[in-house]
């Protein structure tokens, strides 16, 4: 078993890789990526050499390539050489201006710095040359530019992702030269009223903590970066993003350290457990803390956006499970019979109706009906706005449930044993809740963690319906936007989970089966 | 009536006697005429429903493949009118001018005729659906069979199924869309070129289940090809199986073509399509419900045709019923 287990999660692991990899390939080496300019009134209103220049910067920016200009090179190569003031000595200035002669700007000795220092780097030498006219005046956006530009090809952009995919916190994170005493020891928070691992010269001071929150034990030490966002959350990481709560400050009464013991408080959002490395603090941080750690981020009142998911989505599993099962059971029972006629209709209804179309009606029926909140924001009382989309989630589920449940009841209601359950004189309610019932599950767990797990994706229409601030539609504004980094993290996060829960699936099915052998040392598998 | 008490007085040869034998119809085998897909339909028309759907699955065909040559569809048709957009069905028929069956079901967001509208797009639904159904049943069915059947077949499909099948649908067709555009042919092209991979490997499993029954072994044994095998042995017992599959293919496309207009990267805007319609109606549901809900009911109503249509003929197409 544990040798099967090890195969199994080896090849998941390159299966995922795989994905990732055909993912890239798709999203930047097979869409247009002129598209993006498609709604970009700057990359309008310019023209020329600085349309081409503009591109560059922007396809940077998207992550299709990396790119240096020469500018850039020339100013950290004096800044470097002469200080802050580089921008007026002339040895900048000649440099600068080499480049806007064609003929002989090869000859300037930054310019064959340059070309040698990103050449020998794998980057290819562009140079826009500027444009006249007839009469000698530039044309409009004829700007000289000298680029370096390098595509990396699938592998490599792999390769560059998985290297910055897990990070731990170290004592030399912090590269400020004043921190001298570095260390990582157990310390009494008194935050939490036990004990905390704290960090000095690591970028978050908390490395591991206790609080009052899901799941009540936290670390900073590991880190996973899914990927960045380059336009929708300018810069900031995904799985950052998913996970910071939302919507308005939630103050509460604080006591900085240096205020513990006194009885002052004050009202604040401040995370206290969230600190990270300030080299410059404030008066005002310089009389709440001890340290130099001050930087912290902001509670805020509403979950964040895969939290709403996933409240949402188990809300719904836990309703369909609940009643979709009875009600398979229920409809076996009577087969033929009036509650299987209008159990067979709704299965009907929810497996052929275009989702859109109950989603919507669930909304209408909710609001004309029962005045529940229809958009998720103008909810006054928070928890309502959370029922019409649970029920909207829920409906497929419950007919899916129903229609596989009762399939698998009525195949094990002819078979031997429950026969001679019968000729032993069982009677019927003890047969279907103690025989039939318990067979027909079996083929229902193995769904069962990609059902809980399927909700931290978020669920697509339904969201949007109802306006309501989860994950679902991460993917598809990310497409729509061409946030190539969201569009990743996204592809890692789904495949991740999917293959999870197959796998845990599995091991479910074993535990509940044991008649079921993955391994194939045992049973009739070939 | 025959009185026993005669037969009784009556001896063994009056009783009975040789009809002699008749050369040339004892060699016929007289048995009732089984013709499989006979039998099929006969056990399928049994059921009134069924006759119900198919006539308004004919109503459905007919508008929307006949009445729209004389009744023309075009989206902008009334753009430059602002006075038209969104209108109910009784001010779109006072705007124009009295009843007209053209605004019996008032005007969308351009002031174009809904009525008009569903019944073009209707048409460009159903043959999205009919044409995608059938390339990639056709493609999933054959290389399923080959799938089941060959081994060395199966541990490579295996490898390219599990990638594929990770890669998010919504992605691939996205950027599908975007490297050949989204017209009505690169939208089937989108749509087939990793859908056929699904039903591939549900027949696989399928074709594995029955590939080592006795009587597919005793066929082995005696020499049959494997093509002849294939075809022969394993997917006429699949006919069901097929036909049940083909009843969720159907309509699927047609909410797969909706909820991908929904989420906008659907068809282009040239093409009527019922997904469009209803995404572009929805954002005003609650204030011109007409607009939205008249679409999704025939949409709704399609799919519901197709499925139930689809589900008693899977049913009917099992020889076990044709009793």
């Amino acid at each position: 078993m544990g040798k099967y287990l090890t195969k199994r999660i080896l090849f998941s692991i390159f299966s995922l890789l795989v994905v990732v990899m055909v993912v890239m390939l798709l999203v930047y080496n097979l869409t247009n990526r002129n598209a993006i300019f498609q709604t970009d009134d700057l990359w309008n209103k310019k023209s020329g050499n600085d349309r081409s220049y503009y591109e560059y910067m922007q396809y940077q920016k998207f992550g299709y390539l990396e790119f240096v200009s020469y500018s850039s090179f020339l100013s950290d190569k004096y800044k470097k050489q002469i200080g802050d003031n580089y921008d007026q000595s002339d040895a900048f200035l000649t440099d600068k201006n080499a480049i806007k002669h064609p003929e002989q700007y090869e000859k300037n000795n930054s310019v064959k710095e340059f070309t040698e220092k990103y050449e020998s780097a794998g980057y290819s030498i562009t140079y826009l040359a500027p444009e006249t006219y007839a009469n000698g005046r530039a044309k409009p956006g004829s700007t000289a530019y000298l680029i370096a530009v390098k595509e990396n090809g699938p592998f490599l952009r792999l390769w560059e992702y998985l290297k910055g995919f897990i990070s731990f916190e170290s004592t030399n994170d912090v590269k400020d030269p004043k921190l001298t005493d570095r260390y990582v020891r157990f310390e009494h928070d008194p935050y939490s009223g036990m004990f905390a691992i704290v960090g000095s010269g690591t970028t978050h001071k908390y490395q591991l903590y206790f609080d009052g929150s899901f799941p009540f034990i936290h670390q900073h030490w590991m880190h996973v970066n899914l990927g960045t966002s380059y336009t929708k959350y300018r810069g900031q990481e995904i799985s950052n993003v998913i996970t910071a709560s939302q919507g308005d400050l939630k103050k509460q009464k604080l006591q900085y350290p240096k205020m513990l013991g006194t009885d002052q408080y004050v009202e604040t959002a401040t995370e206290i457990h969230s600190l990270t490395y300030n080299p410059e603090p404030t008066d005002v941080e310089r009389s709440q803390f001890y340290d130099n750690y001050t930087s912290a981020t902001l509670n805020k009142k509403d979950p964040s956006m895969i939290g709403t998911s996933f409240i949402m989505g188990l809300a719904a599993t836990l309703i369909a499970y609940l009643l979709g099962l009875p009600l398979g059971i229920r409809m076996a029972r009577k087969k033929d019979k009036l509650a299987d006629k209008l159990g067979n209709l709704y299965i009907i209804f929810i497996m052929s109706v275009p989702s859109l179309a109950y989603i919507f009606m669930v909304a209408a029926f909710g609001t004309r009906l029962f005045g529940l909140p229809y958009k998720f924001a103008n909810a006054t009382v928070p928890i309502l706005a959370y029922i019409l989309p649970t029920i909207s989630l829920a409906l497929p589920s419950i007919g899916s449930l129903m229609k596989w449940m009762r399939r698998y009841m009525i195949d094990q209601m002819n078979s031997d044993y429950v026969k001679f359950a019968r000729a032993e004189g069982l009677s019927e309610g003890e047969i279907y809740r103690k025989h039939i019932s318990r067979n027909a599950i079996i083929f229902l767990v193995q769904g069962v963690p990609a059902s809980i797990l399927g909700c931290l994706t978020g669920a697509i229409i339904t969201e949007r319906v109802y306006s309501v601030p989860g994950v679902g539609n991460l993917l598809t504004t990310a497409l729509n936007g061409h946030d190539n980094g969201i569009i990743i993290a996204c592809t890692v996060f789904y495949t991740f989970l999917s293959i999870l829960s197959i796998i845990l699936g599995d091991l479910l099915l074993v535990k509940f089966d044991p008649r079921i052998s993955l391994s194939g040392e045992r049973g009739g598998g070939r | 009536m025959i009185n026993v008490q005669d037969l009784q007085n009556k001896s063994q040869d009056e009783l009975f006697y040789f009809v002699g034998t008749d050369v040339v119809s004892s060699e016929k085998i007289i048995a009732p005429r089984y013709s499989y897909w006979r039998s099929v339909f006969r056990v399928f028309f049994r059921k009134k429903i069924n006759i119900v759907l198919l006539v308004f699955l004919a109503l459905i065909l007919f508008m929307s493949f006949v009445v729209p040559i004389f009744c023309p569809y075009d989206t902008f048709e009334n753009v430059h009118v602002a006075k038209t957009f969104n209108l109910s069905p009784t001010d779109a028929m006072n705007y124009f001018g009295g009843f007209s069956l053209k605004y019996i079901l008032g005007t969308g967001n351009y002031g174009n005729s809904i009525a008009y509208g569903i019944m073009s797009s209707a048409r460009i639904s159903l043959l999205l659906a009919t044409i995608c159904a059938a390339i990639n049943m056709t493609a999933g069915i054959l290389m399923g069979a080959v799938w089941g059947y060959s081994k060395k077949v199966d541990a490579v499909m295996l490898v390219i199924y599990n990638i594929v099948a990770n890669v998010p649908y919504i992605l691939l067709i996205t950027v599908l869309v975007y490297v050949i555009g989204s017209g009505f042919w690169q939208f089937v092209l989108a749509l087939t070129i990793t859908g056929w991979l699904p039903i591939a490997f549900f027949f696989r499993t399928q074709v594995m289940i029955i590939r080592d029954r006795e009587y597919s072994l005793a066929s082995r044994c005696l020499g049959t090809p494997i093509s002849r095998i294939v075809s022969k042995n394993i997917l006429p017992f699949l006919t069901s199986v097929i036909v049940t599959m083909l009843a969720t293919e159907l309509p699927s496309y047609i909410s797969m073509e909706v909820f991908l207009s929904y989420i906008g990267i659907g068809l282009s805007a040239e093409v009527p399509s019922l997904g469009r319609m209803i995404s572009e109606a929805q954002s005003a549901f609650l204030v011109f419900p007409w607009a939205f809900w008249a679409p999704v009911a025939i949409a709704s109503a399609i799919t519901i045709i197709l499925y139930v249509l689809g589900q008693n003929l899977a049913d009917a197409s099992d020889p076990r019923t044709h009793m």
